[in-house]
């Protein structure tokens, strides 16, 4: 610390006087525009040293299974590149979904932020628009990493793949984010919710081996199982219903949940 | 600029704000003091749209917190110094509320300059500082919207000798430029020191309210403060 410097912050000046009471502070539009806020949420996510290492791992980590699959392995379907550089992602966004949410609550810095925004729910909105972008181009990233390996092979090279698979699988990883953002959302507890997204695959594929309830149970309700569909480019009516129960069970119900709790609770 | 009209909040139960009421009128420096647990924090936080009254309200610039059209720019609030990441630096917490108040990043440098934070400093991450860095870092925050009213809860708490003198110049020179300040703490040489009112609560009441040799009542403010929370501090039981 430097020097013991008084001196009035320029604005704070004569004309904020007495003569200046109730409501003048009245111009512009209320509160703060929501592209602002996207862009703020949007920093937030890699200004933190938290931030910048899921970023890194995942820009190191991605080509570099996609390459040692490519190498080792003699793989040169693009679908099957993608899928692997996919690894990484279907792991790191959930959890880049998670700490997004339950950051504000694990450093209290929902404090600050909801005092310069007090309209929660906008703040809600652009964390969790700017977490899924964020999982868009991520995705991106990996179908370009697949690419460039899978055009090494040259003549070799299989690049069998529909638009609507590709599609696909970007749905399901922005449904993988999502959940991420709903389970942070309802639980406000980084661990739990981390758990809960990571551990849940292991579980279900548990509970559909144990019985034939538990098979159907799966069906309906297992992400990883609904998602399979749309990943493979092509859904039926049925498929379609036991995705959307899915993402009904585990984001909508939870997200709105969530939101609604910490849109009326006293911020701790 | 910041009244609390009749404010009680209730939590399961137990009272912690009973009733209060009192205005911090421009260009002045209002000291809320009170032991520990009298419910000042509380009172802040409702007063920055944080917590909910039970009833009451509390309002700047005639309205309810929330209802505020530019709230960073009409409070800076400063409710707790320790709600800081860890993995920020200082100046990219500035840089982000500066974001958000729409003002060039340019102000998060003058705000750091303000509070007598090193370029140095500002680079390091939060995790690192110090309370009283924290404090100036919050007190900071604070004065990015260059606001007309400030609200600060015990902002001279980790700060040392030195860094209270600093903050009792700014806080003066903001009242004198026309800024009603609001600050809270629980010790009372602090306060009297830099406030021109006082507002005393404990357990969740307003005990008395005046300027400093209102309160004295010629026996000494410090004595006036001990029989007024007598009741409420621990040593009495």
């Amino acid at each position: 610390m430097t020097a013991t410097s008084s001196s009035v912050p320029p604005g704070a000046g004569p004309d904020a006087g007495p003569g200046a009471e109730p409501g003048s502070g009245a111009v512009g539009a209320r509160g703060v525009p929501f592209a602002r806020l996207l862009r703020v949420e949007s920093r937030k996510l890699f200004d933190t040293r938290a931030g910048l290492v899921l970023t890194a791992v995942l820009v190191v980590l991605s080509p570099a299974l996609v390459v040692a699959r490519s190498v080792a392995t003699g793989v040169t379907g693009f679908l099957t590149l993608a899928g692997t550089a996919g690894i990484a992602l279907g792991i790191l966004l959930p959890v880049l979904g998670v700490l997004t949410i339950t950051g504000e609550w694990t450093h209290r810095t929902a404090l600050t932020t909801f005092t310069l925004e007090p309209r929660r729910g906008r703040v809600l909105a652009a964390k969790c628009l700017s977490t899924l972008a964020a999982a868009v181009v991520a995705g991106a990233l990996c179908l370009v990493i697949a690419a460039v390996a899978t055009a090494v092979h040259g003549e070799q090279a299989d690049w069998g793949v529909t638009p609507m698979a590709l599609l696909g699988r970007l749905t399901t990883m922005l449904i993988l984010t999502a959940q991420g953002l709903a389970m942070g959302l309802l639980l406000l507890n980084a661990p739990a919710a981390i758990v809960i997204c990571l551990v849940s695959p292991m579980v279900w594929s548990l509970v559909a081996n144990v019985s034939t309830v538990g098979e159907t149970l799966a069906a309906w309700l297992d992400l990883g199982v609904t998602t399979g569909a749309p990943a493979s480019g092509g859904m039926t009516g049925g498929e379609a219903a036991r995705l959307a129960t899915s993402v009904l069970a585990w984001i909508v119900v939870p997200l709105v949940v969530g939101a609604v709790r910490v849109i009326r609770a006293d911020v701790r | 600029m910041i009244a609390f009209h009749n404010v009680s909040k209730t939590y399961r139960g137990v009272r912690a704000l009973d009733d209060v009421s009192f205005t911090v009128r421009p260009g002045t420096v209002t000291g809320f003091l009170g032991p520990n647990g009298a419910g000042k924090s509380t009172a802040l936080r409702i007063l920055a749209g944080l917590t909910r009254p039970t009833s009451g309200a509390a309002t700047v610039l005639g309205r309810p917190y929330a209802e505020l059209e530019r709230p960073g720019h009409d409070v800076g609030v400063m409710i707790d110094a320790g709600a800081l990441h860890p993995g920020r630096s200082g100046r990219e917490v500035l840089v982000l509320g500066a974001m958000l108040l729409g003002l060039p990043r340019s102000r998060a440098d003058e705000v750091l300059h303000l509070v007598g934070l090193t370029g140095k400093e500002a680079r390091r991450r939060v995790g690192t500082y110090s309370l009283g860095m924290r404090q100036r870092l919050g007190i900071g925050h604070a004065l990015l919207g260059s606001p007309r009213a400030l609200v600060l809860d015990e902002p001279a708490n980790g700060l040392d000798p030195h860094g209270i003198h600093w903050m009792r110049g700014l806080l003066r020179d903001l009242a004198a430029s026309g800024c009603a300040v609001l600050l809270s703490s629980h010790l009372l040489h602090e306060v009297e020191q830099v406030a021109d009112h006082l507002v005393l609560i404990g357990r969740g009441r307003v005990l008395a309210q005046g300027t400093a040799a209102q309160l004295a009542r010629g026996r000494g403010l410090e004595q006036t403060y001990l029989d007024l929370t007598a009741d409420t501090e621990r040593s009495h039981l």
